[in-house]
């Protein structure tokens, strides 16, 4: 469902979208996973503004993609128009991924915890789970092998945002502080772009922080929906900057004309 | 002396109680003709490995057929959760033993290159390599020398992989066209034996003419079940894409028994040959050249 953001000529579906595109720098090189919507809308809107040489395999597979529309599936072939390789994912993915030559992947989760770490396998115990989730598929490889790690959430409350993960699927950055470092892993979670806002993480203890509110959102509803302690930035709490005419005329005509990103809503 | 065979055939060579593969990714790829059949057939016990799967999987849940499942993966996407996988993983009637999409790759690749481990930075830090601590079927280790952590994926034997390719000739040799871009060769190398279903048996002119695009030597290749639209209700790129119908409609019969059972005969198990699935689905043959 499409929610107008107040005082801004957005929904929040594009407000997410927008926030994630302004976060890729020129140099990414990213790939998407399943039901990766935000980010896809993401990658495709930056590179038609801020950053054309950025480079965007579609399912991990068509690089340089360009297609008219989005379709039912982040994974399928519906995506793959205008790619300028099918690249296979035994021969050369796997390589480009482990190599990091590949440096920016989102993933997102039925719960997050405050490093950034994913739970996408069960709700309650792994033997005898409340809720068989679909798995983790990659986070458990590309959390541990890309320096660029983005999470995102349409459902920013505290079912979703938990302290304790019943089960660790993907890693951010694992039980915080320098454990990524220790364990040999490249990088870590840079952002978590929400509902409620955007959230970097802090840079000793790697816990999620927030950096800026969307419009009408206070902190404390943010802390409210929140089932960790939320660290606060120094001073006041900017609100998430609007969306230009542009990127939303380009988001809405030619990135994805169909809305496909309110799939995740 | 020629491979091809008929998917009965083919799904019957299959014992109760083996460990099979599937191939295709989501909602790609996957042999779905060959799957059904082994439906059709009652197979019980099966052990399935499937990197990244969803349709196929619960088919052969739902039927019944199956003891446990090796996975990184198994969902409708968007479109929403294996309702059969689902409900067996949560009530207990079928294990899960989890898997990375490259944690399953590298064991599939230690078996087939036989070694003893193929390392991977893959799962570190995560619960799923601690799942396995009592098989040490991946476990995490540290390489003397460098310190460095990695996790060690031990071998996977698999009795048959089924894939699903555009063509094949007599001899087996096989290709996927324009190009293999699933993980399906990981467990042809894995696996003692293949079978492929294929979109059409070509001539081995074919494949010599174009030697650059052969996906699979006749030697990997067991058995060729010609099976057009052999994937559907998944996708065969670039002939055909999935059927969101088929899975829209399948998630939603899944929401009442009585209406799912239903359902999955008409629409899944109950025709007789795959030309009489292909019929029961409104999905044509010819559109395919």
């Amino acid at each position: 469902m499409s929610t107008p953001v107040p005082g801004y000529r957005c929904t929040i579906d594009e407000l997410m979208v927008v926030a994630f595109s302004r976060a890729m720098a020129n140099d990414t090189r990213a790939f998407n996973g399943a039901v990766s919507f935000i980010p896809v809308c993401g990658y495709l809107l930056a590179r038609r503004t801020h950053a054309p040489e950025l480079v965007w395999g579609a399912s991990s597979i068509a690089v340089d993609a360009d297609p008219d529309q989005i379709g039912d599936s982040t994974l399928s072939d519906s995506l793959w128009g205008g790619a300028s390789m099918l690249s296979s994912s035994p021969f050369e993915f796997w390589s480009y991924a482990q190599g990091a030559r590949y440096n920016t992947f989102a993933f997102r989760g039925a719960q997050m915890d405050a490093c950034g770490n994913v739970n996408n396998t069960v709700i309650g115990p792994y033997h005898s789970p409340k809720v068989r989730l679909p798995g983790g598929g990659g986070m458990a490889d590309l959390g541990a092998m890309i320096p660029r790690i983005y999470l995102w959430s349409p459902t920013h409350d505290s079912r979703t945002f938990v302290e304790r993960l019943d089960f660790r699927s993907g890693i951010g950055w694992g039980d915080g502080g320098d454990h990524r470092e220790r364990m040999g892993m490249p990088g870590g979670p840079q952002l978590c772009i929400t509902n409620l806002g955007v959230f970097d993480f802090e840079p000793s203890t790697k816990r999620m922080r927030l950096a800026s509110l969307h419009p009408g959102v206070t902190a404390a509803q943010v802390q409210e929906a929140t089932g960790f302690e939320v660290a606060m930035p120094a001073g006041s709490i900017p609100t998430t900057a609007p969306p230009t005419a542009e990127e939303l005329r380009i988001l809405r005509t030619e990135v994805d004309p169909t809305s496909a990103r309110l799939r995740e809503f | 002396m020629s491979k091809v065979t008929t998917l009965e055939q083919a799904a019957a060579s299959v014992p109760d109680g083996s460990t099979v593969a599937i191939g295709g990714l989501s909602m790609n790829s996957a042999p779905m003709a060959l799957v059904r059949e082994l439906v059709r057939q009652q197979k019980k016990d099966l052990t399935l490995v499937a990197i990244v799967a969803g349709m196929a999987v619960d088919w052969l849940v739902a039927g019944g057929c199956v003891r446990r499942v090796l996975s990184g993966l198994v969902s409708f996407e968007g479109l929403g959760l294996a309702p059969s996988f689902r409900a067996a993983a949560q009530s207990g009637r079928v294990d899960v033993e989890e898997y990375s999409e490259h944690l399953l790759i590298c064991r599939l690749q230690a078996q087939s290159h036989n070694l003893p481990f193929v390392p991977t930075k893959a799962g570190l830090g995560t619960d799923v390599v601690g799942l396995h601590a009592e098989t040490g079927a991946v476990r995490e280790e540290k390489d003397g020398p460098t310190g460095e952590h990695y996790v060690a994926c031990t071998r996977l034997p698999v009795d048959v992989a089924l894939v699903h390719a555009h063509e094949a000739d007599e001899r087996g040799t096989a290709r996927v066209n324009p190009k293999l871009v699933w993980m399906d060769n990981e467990i042809v190398n894995a696996a003692a034996r293949t079978v492929a279903s294929v979109e059409r048996v070509v001539d081995t002119a074919a494949f010599t003419a174009e030697p650059q695009r052969t996906t699979y030597p006749s030697f990997m290749i067991d058995e060729v079940a010609p099976a057009p639209k052999g994937a559907y209700p998944c996708s065969c790129f670039p002939e055909y894409g999935h059927d969101s119908g088929f899975f829209a409609a399948y998630s939603r019969a899944a929401r009442d028994p009585d209406e799912f059972a239903r359902f999955f005969h008409q629409r899944v198990v109950g025709p007789e040959t795959w030309d009489d699935f292909l019929a029961a689905n409104r999905v044509s043959v010819g559109a395919s050249s």
